[in-house]
């Protein structure tokens, strides 16, 4: 008898050992979205890793469907990239087939079906879509991994979700507080995303690198970049 | 209804969808009877695979009021009344105080709201707002949307 | 903690079941009817599985009535408990229906009979039979007691007896229990029993004690 066969068995009862394909991962990162009154602001890291390993900095977690909607993911990468890939034909089919684009609500609605349709071996990926809705106002959509969605004003999403949520829901929504606030504005709510990542990226070993950030508005979708730290 | 947030939305919506075929295709609204076994048939179809629901049907049809429980393990019961999720212990007991069948429907709506209050207050899972609707002849209406934290204070002061 | 119980009579059978419907530490309904009639004189009653019970049920009540609307008769006692029992079996390879059952009726062939059925499609012609944690109590009793000449009022006192002892020993409360007889003219269904009947072991009736309970000793 080979030793490993020893160290790895009990001995004395010799159990048969047990062999899984473990069909997940995490690959990290954090993705953000606040919705205003006439734009939305998707925020996301670049960062892409497993455990301890880094294997990109340059690697973006939000991705444009329409001139109005943008989709985050985090979670397993090879789920999300399938997913997006199936949303995208879905939403080249929808228009050829309505000859319209599909409105951010449908395309949220859409999602969920998706995301539930694989309810018994889901897809690992926490989804937020955000963009402008029928009526040109911002509108965030968040979701759990089996399509369970809800129309929101902010929304934190990933790895570091427990660190980011609280600070939205103190500086957007005021959560516990008495007394009357400002309605968001664009600047602030684009410094308040930069700032989640900031400390987000402190404390989080998987965020970091930068910080990539989509601007939907009625003009369109503008994107920006924001450095974070690389260690 | 209470479990799995997706399982409750996805069905919900699969049910509604079979109950407005029906209504199409007979010209006349389904029964709660049968609403509720459409829901109880169809979850049970995938027992044993994980899906987590517990829900009440209720309604008005040519039987008159309908309530039914209908849960994910495919058990399907009428009665007067159920609670049902994570705090439905605490909510029968503020409940089965306070209830009769004859009960005015102020009466009602208000043993309705103090027994979810009285849920939200010891279950960690339940919270936020509290949800009331009227199930009437000529269809439901909303009552109210209220936080818990209102319903808190007001009931304390009620106390002392 | 669900409770059925059983037995022949002189010239019927008697069923009684319990009428709680529970899930883990809550009960929801203190009155389900856990009885079905599956033609003029044969009923089963049914426990197990939340789902199961119902969908089983249901899926043999109504095959049997379309077997009376194709042929024009219904089946036999015997032939019921044989259709149900193959449809237990041939589950128990596929995805098993865990419902546990009693089934009782009374026709011209084999005149009246009741059945024990479990899910692992177990089935024998009994004189009395119970299913659920309450059978741990009163297997004895319907040992000692019952005999196969049982007037109707004698099984109800017998049921009485049982009930009695669940309420002394049994760590659950069975609040009432729903009756049935069948007999050659139908099913009867017959006034529930509640807790406050349940009579205590050595009373027979009108608080008369009953002597007989223990037998002379044999050496």
């Amino acid at each position: 008898m080979a030793m490993a066969d020893i160290y790895q068995n009990n001995y004395m009862s010799m159990a048969p050992t047990e062999r899984r394909f473990e069909p997940y991962a995490f690959n990290g990162g954090n993705i953000l979205a606040v919705a205003g009154e006439d734009f939305a602001i998707v925020a996301s890291d670049t960062r892409l890793s497993q455990g301890f390993m880094i294997h990109s900095r340059d690697h973006p977690k939000a991705v444009q469907l329409s001139s109005s909607t943008v989709l985050a993911q985090s979670g397993f990468e090879g789920d999300i990239t399938t997913l997006k890939k199936h949303v995208k034909i879905r939403i080249d089919m929808y228009e050829h087939n309505h000859g319209k684009k599909a409105s951010t609500s449908a395309i949220a609605s859409m999602i969920s079906k998706m995301l539930y349709y694989k309810r018994f071996f889901p897809y690992y990926v926490y989804n937020i879509v955000a963009g402008l809705d029928d009526v040109g106002k911002g509108c965030v959509f968040s979701y759990d991994p089996v399509g369970s969605y809800e129309r929101e004003q902010y929304r934190a999403a990933g790895a570091a979700n427990e660190l980011l949520q609280p600070l939205l829901d103190n500086q957007i929504g005021h959560k516990n507080m008495e007394g009357d606030f400002l309605p968001l504005s664009k600047e602030k709510a684009l410094q308040l995303c930069i700032d989640c990542f900031i400390s987000a990226a402190e404390r989080d070993i998987t965020t970091g690198d930068c910080v990539f950030l989509h601007v939907i508005d009625k003009d369109g979708i503008a994107t920006k970049e924001f450095p974070l730290r690389r260690d | 209804m209470a479990g799995g947030a997706a399982d409750c939305s996805f069905w919900e919506r699969v049910l509604a969808k079979h109950c407005r075929v029906y209504e199409l295709r007979n010209k006349e609204r389904i029964s709660v009877a049968a609403a509720s076994k459409l829901l109880a048939n169809m979850v049970y179809g995938y027992k044993g695979m994980g899906l987590s629901m517990g829900t009440m049907i209720c309604g008005w049809d040519k039987r008159g009021p309908g309530l039914y429980y209908v849960d994910s393990d495919g058990q399907r019961l009428d009665g007067n009344m159920f609670a049902v999720g994570s705090g439905a212990t605490y909510a029968y007991g503020v409940l089965d105080a306070g209830y009769s069948y004859d009960l005015p429907i102020e009466r009602a709506l208000a043993l309705g709201q103090q027994a979810i209050y009285h849920a939200t207050h010891r279950d960690a899972y339940s919270g936020g707002n509290v949800n009331l609707y009227h199930m009437k002849e000529t269809g439901w209406e909303h009552i109210g949307w209220t936080d818990v934290l209102k319903l808190h204070y007001q009931y304390k002061n009620e106390k002392k | 903690m669900e409770f059925l119980i059983g037995f022949e009579g002189k010239d019927f059978v008697f069923l009684a079941s319990d009428t709680s419907a529970a899930r883990s530490i809550v009960m929801f309904k203190q009155d389900q009817d856990k009885m079905t009639p599956l033609g003029k004189n044969t009923m089963m009653a049914m426990c197990g599985e939340a789902g199961d019970v119902a969908q089983f049920s249901e899926y043999i009540q109504k095959n049997l009535q379309l077997y009376k609307i194709r042929n024009g008769y219904e089946l036999s006692t015997k032939g019921m408990m044989n259709f149900t029992r193959k449809q237990l079996a041939e589950a128990l390879r596929k995805n098993p229906y865990h419902v546990h059952t009693l089934m009782a009726g009374c026709d011209s062939t084999d005149g009246c009979s009741l059945y024990y059925l479990d899910y692992l499609s177990s089935s024998v012609k009994v004189p009395f039979a119970a299913h659920g944690y309450g059978a741990y109590f009163v297997l004895s009793l319907l040992d000692r007691w019952h005999k196969p000449d049982l007037t109707k009022d004698e099984a109800m006192i017998l049921l009485k007896k049982c009930m009695a002892e669940l309420k002394k020993r049994f760590i659950v409360t069975l609040p009432a229990m729903m009756v049935r007889i069948v007999d050659k003219n139908g099913i009867h269904t017959m006034p529930p029993l509640l807790e406050k009947d349940y009579v205590t072991m050595d009373t027979v009736q009108d608080g008369e004690p009953d002597r007989s309970i223990v037998r002379p000793l044999i050496l």
